[in-house]
């Protein structure tokens, strides 16, 4: 996918050195250049200084924790983050997509599958999709290839994952969009059992929507099936 | 006071003290008023009565009026003939039976003794009389016999002061017993955080001392208790960096050596590692129920969120033949800790479809069992489990029969659904069905 000349540029936030500098190799040959780092200090540093194109953050970090880096690093930055949990800890991993991250692996994880992630993170920021036209839904209106959202005239502020399930949802709106589907499109990989993490965006992305007033349309989830946005505000049920 | 010991040697003394005290006093007083009476009594016109009753009627008439005579609270009038028996054929006291034998006729008390209480016994002569027949009577008059009717008295004091001051003692010790007990029990309970030294008072006696080791106790319990928690927790968290470089390294093996049926073994044995490291951080994570808050959530929600996940890991592990299907009699909201009931289930969930055949579903029922109670049922069509075997289910690393590694759990998925059913009170059951298969029972108060 990545153009033979392009190379991407990532940066490792984990306190350990040693599995930085492997990954740093299992990398290289896909024409990824990763560079590590130690510390959430250095890290921001390293972004502000440099610019990456996507950050790989370890939540569990000696001193700044990774949350704090992601909060330091989302007040100006959108720059796509994957972050690695701890194996369990629903909290982090929660509390995690909240802060803004686009997606999350488990540590240990399979440096594959980790592969696989960036992969489709930088697929997803490198290419538009074809469909990039303009979708317009109640008060909400979205521009595909500027890559900006207005509610009732005010640009809304979203993650790149965010961005990517609400035009999902705006191209069929009305329609339930199974939970398999916006993982492949707005993560661009397969959905994972147990996996909360669209539940966890798209609770995110409802919020931010009723915040900014976008007045009756609200996105609802059918149980089992997926998530549809519908012009009447009534929320069916609970937090899921 | 300062000590039990003491108290206890206070209060048995105060209590036998006052006992008897009272009881001398009592009777003191007792004998005092019998003998003022005793030695007050006069026949006064009564004599008249009796003299003209012998004259007219003779022995008979002054037995009549013997008989008739008013009663006098703890004295008895005896009329004695020259024999020393009474008119009325009443019994004389033995020592007064001595005195006529010695005396042959009645002398008044010793007056230099008067405090002995001997002499109250002697009959004290009130009048003679003589009849017409020339026979002599005598008149006496002697205590009545039965001891002092102020026993009961006595008695009831005795009681009473006994009693207050025994319920006064036991007070002081069953209150803070019972302080000391609950808090035990909320220990044994896994509640580290009760102290009785600040609830009981400031005792210092052996029961305060008792309150303070307690607290120390439980100080020391909370602190090993977290420590292991932690030291868990640090274990799992350290043993994610080696392994995580062991993955990427293998990654970076396999690159260079190309694919060797050995490096997916050890890609297979690492996974493991990973989903056992995984489960023993949940377990331990469960050990805390403070951790723990409860919100109210709808149960029906989290079953059939778990269902759904559990079905869609089945579809994406190649089982599509197994299923899991909900059954819902009720819909039902409780106050909950929504992470470890999903786990709960998610873990019942996972084993039951492990062990359920091929081409069978696994049913999940959600029912009121009383009003205050409902039980989520999970039956599976397995083989079930040895009944021996039953209660072993939940405790971690238990493994009913030496299974096939690729069936095999993690060994604490069912210990991590008893853990979290117990945060929320509840209880966890396994039985086999008569039918075939095992059959999981959550018992939750409502």
């Amino acid at each position: 996918m990545q153009n033979g000349s392009e190379k991407s540029r990532l940066l490792l936030i984990d306190d350990d050195r040693e599995l930085g500098d492997m990954l740093r190799d299992f990398l290289a040959p896909d024409n990824i250049q990763l560079q590590p780092c130690v510390s959430g200090e250095e890290g921001l540093a390293e972004h502000g200084r440099l610019g990456f194109d996507l950050i790989i953050l370890d939540i569990m970090l000696p001193g700044m924790s990774g949350l704090d880096v992601l909060r330091k690093l989302r007040e100006k930055s959108s720059v796509p983050v994957i972050m690695l949990t701890a194996r369990g800890d629903d909290v982090d991993r929660i509390i995690g997509l909240e802060f803004g991250a686009d997606d999350y692996l488990a540590k240990p994880f399979n440096p594959r599958e980790l592969l696989a992630r960036i992969k489709a993170i930088l697929r997803r920021t490198h290419f538009t999709p074809e469909n990039n036209g303009e979708h317009v839904f109640g008060s909400i209106a979205m521009n595909g290839s500027a890559r900006t959202v207005f509610v009732n005239g005010n640009p809304l502020p979203l993650t790149g994952t965010e961005f990517e399930l609400l035009r999902c949802l705006l191209e069929t709106p009305g329609v339930v969009v199974s939970k398999e589907r916006l993982s492949e499109q707005a993560l661009g990989r397969r959905l994972l059992p147990y996996d909360r993490s669209i539940d966890t965006h798209i609770s995110n992305l409802r919020g931010k929507l009723e915040k900014s007033g976008s007045g009756k349309e609200s996105i609802q989830n059918q149980r089992g099936v997926g998530y549809v946005l519908t012009p009447n505000a009534r929320r069916k049920t609970g937090p899921s | 006071m300062r000590s039990l010991l003491i108290r206890f040697f206070l209060s048995f003394w105060l209590i036998i003290g006052i006992t008897i005290g009272a009881a001398a006093m009592g009777g003191y007083w007792y004998a005092q008023n019998v003998r003022d009476a005793y030695e007050s009594f006069e026949l006064g016109d009564s004599i008249l009565d009796a003299s003209a009753a012998l004259e007219s009627a003779g022995r008979d008439g002054l037995a009549i009026w013997l008989k008739n005579f008013p009663e006098t609270r703890g004295l008895k009038i005896l009329v004695l003939d020259r024999s020393g028996r009474d008119l009325l054929g009443r019994p004389i006291p033995k020592i007064l039976l001595h005195q006529l034998d010695r005396r042959r006729h009645l002398m008044p008390p010793d007056g230099r003794r008067r405090n002995d209480p001997a002499n109250l016994m002697r009959a004290r002569p009130l009048s003679q009389l003589v009849g017409p027949d020339g026979r002599r009577y005598t008149i006496v008059v002697i205590p009545a016999r039965g001891g002092p009717p102020a026993r009961g008295l006595i008695l009831a004091l005795a009681l009473l002061v006994s009693a207050s001051v025994s319920i006064l003692l036991a007070r002081t010790m069953s209150r803070p017993v019972q302080k000391l007990r609950d808090a035990t029990r909320a220990l044994a309970n896994g509640n580290f955080d009760n102290r009785v030294a600040s609830s009981i008072g400031r005792r210092r006696d052996e029961l305060g001392l008792l309150a303070r080791d307690f607290d120390i106790m439980a100080d020391n319990l909370q602190r090993s208790a977290s420590q292991q928690i932690e030291l868990s927790r640090n274990i799992s968290h350290e043993l994610r960096s080696p392994l995580a470089r062991l993955r990427v390294a293998l990654a970076l093996a396999r690159r260079k050596a190309g694919d060797l049926a050995e490096f997916n073994r050890i890609d297979e044995e690492t996974e493991r590692l990973d989903a056992l490291i995984e489960q023993i951080l949940s377990y331990t994570r469960l050990d805390s129920p403070a951790e723990h808050p409860k919100h109210l959530a709808n149960l029906n929600d989290v079953i059939a969120d778990v269902v759904a996940d559990v079905n869609y890991e089945c579809r994406s592990d190649g089982a599509d033949t197994k299923s899991v299907v909900a059954e819902f009699s009720a819909s039902i909201d409780l106050p909950m800790h929504v992470q470890s009931m999903k786990s709960a289930i998610e873990n019942i969930l996972r084993n039951a479809v492990r062990h359920t055949r091929s081409d069978t579903r696994v049913l999940v029922r959600l029912a009121y069992a009383t009003r205050d109670q409902v039980n989520i049922v999970v039956d599976d069509c397995g083989a079930g489990v040895d009944e021996e075997h039953l209660p072993k289910l939940f405790e971690p690393f238990f493994r009913s029969r030496p299974s096939s590694e690729k069936e095999a759990g993690s060994g604490l998925g069912l210990a991590i659904a008893r853990r979290a059913v117990e945060i929320h009170d509840g209880s966890i059951s396994a039985s086999n069905r008569v039918d075939g298969g095992l059959r999981i029972t959550i018992e939750l108060p409502v």
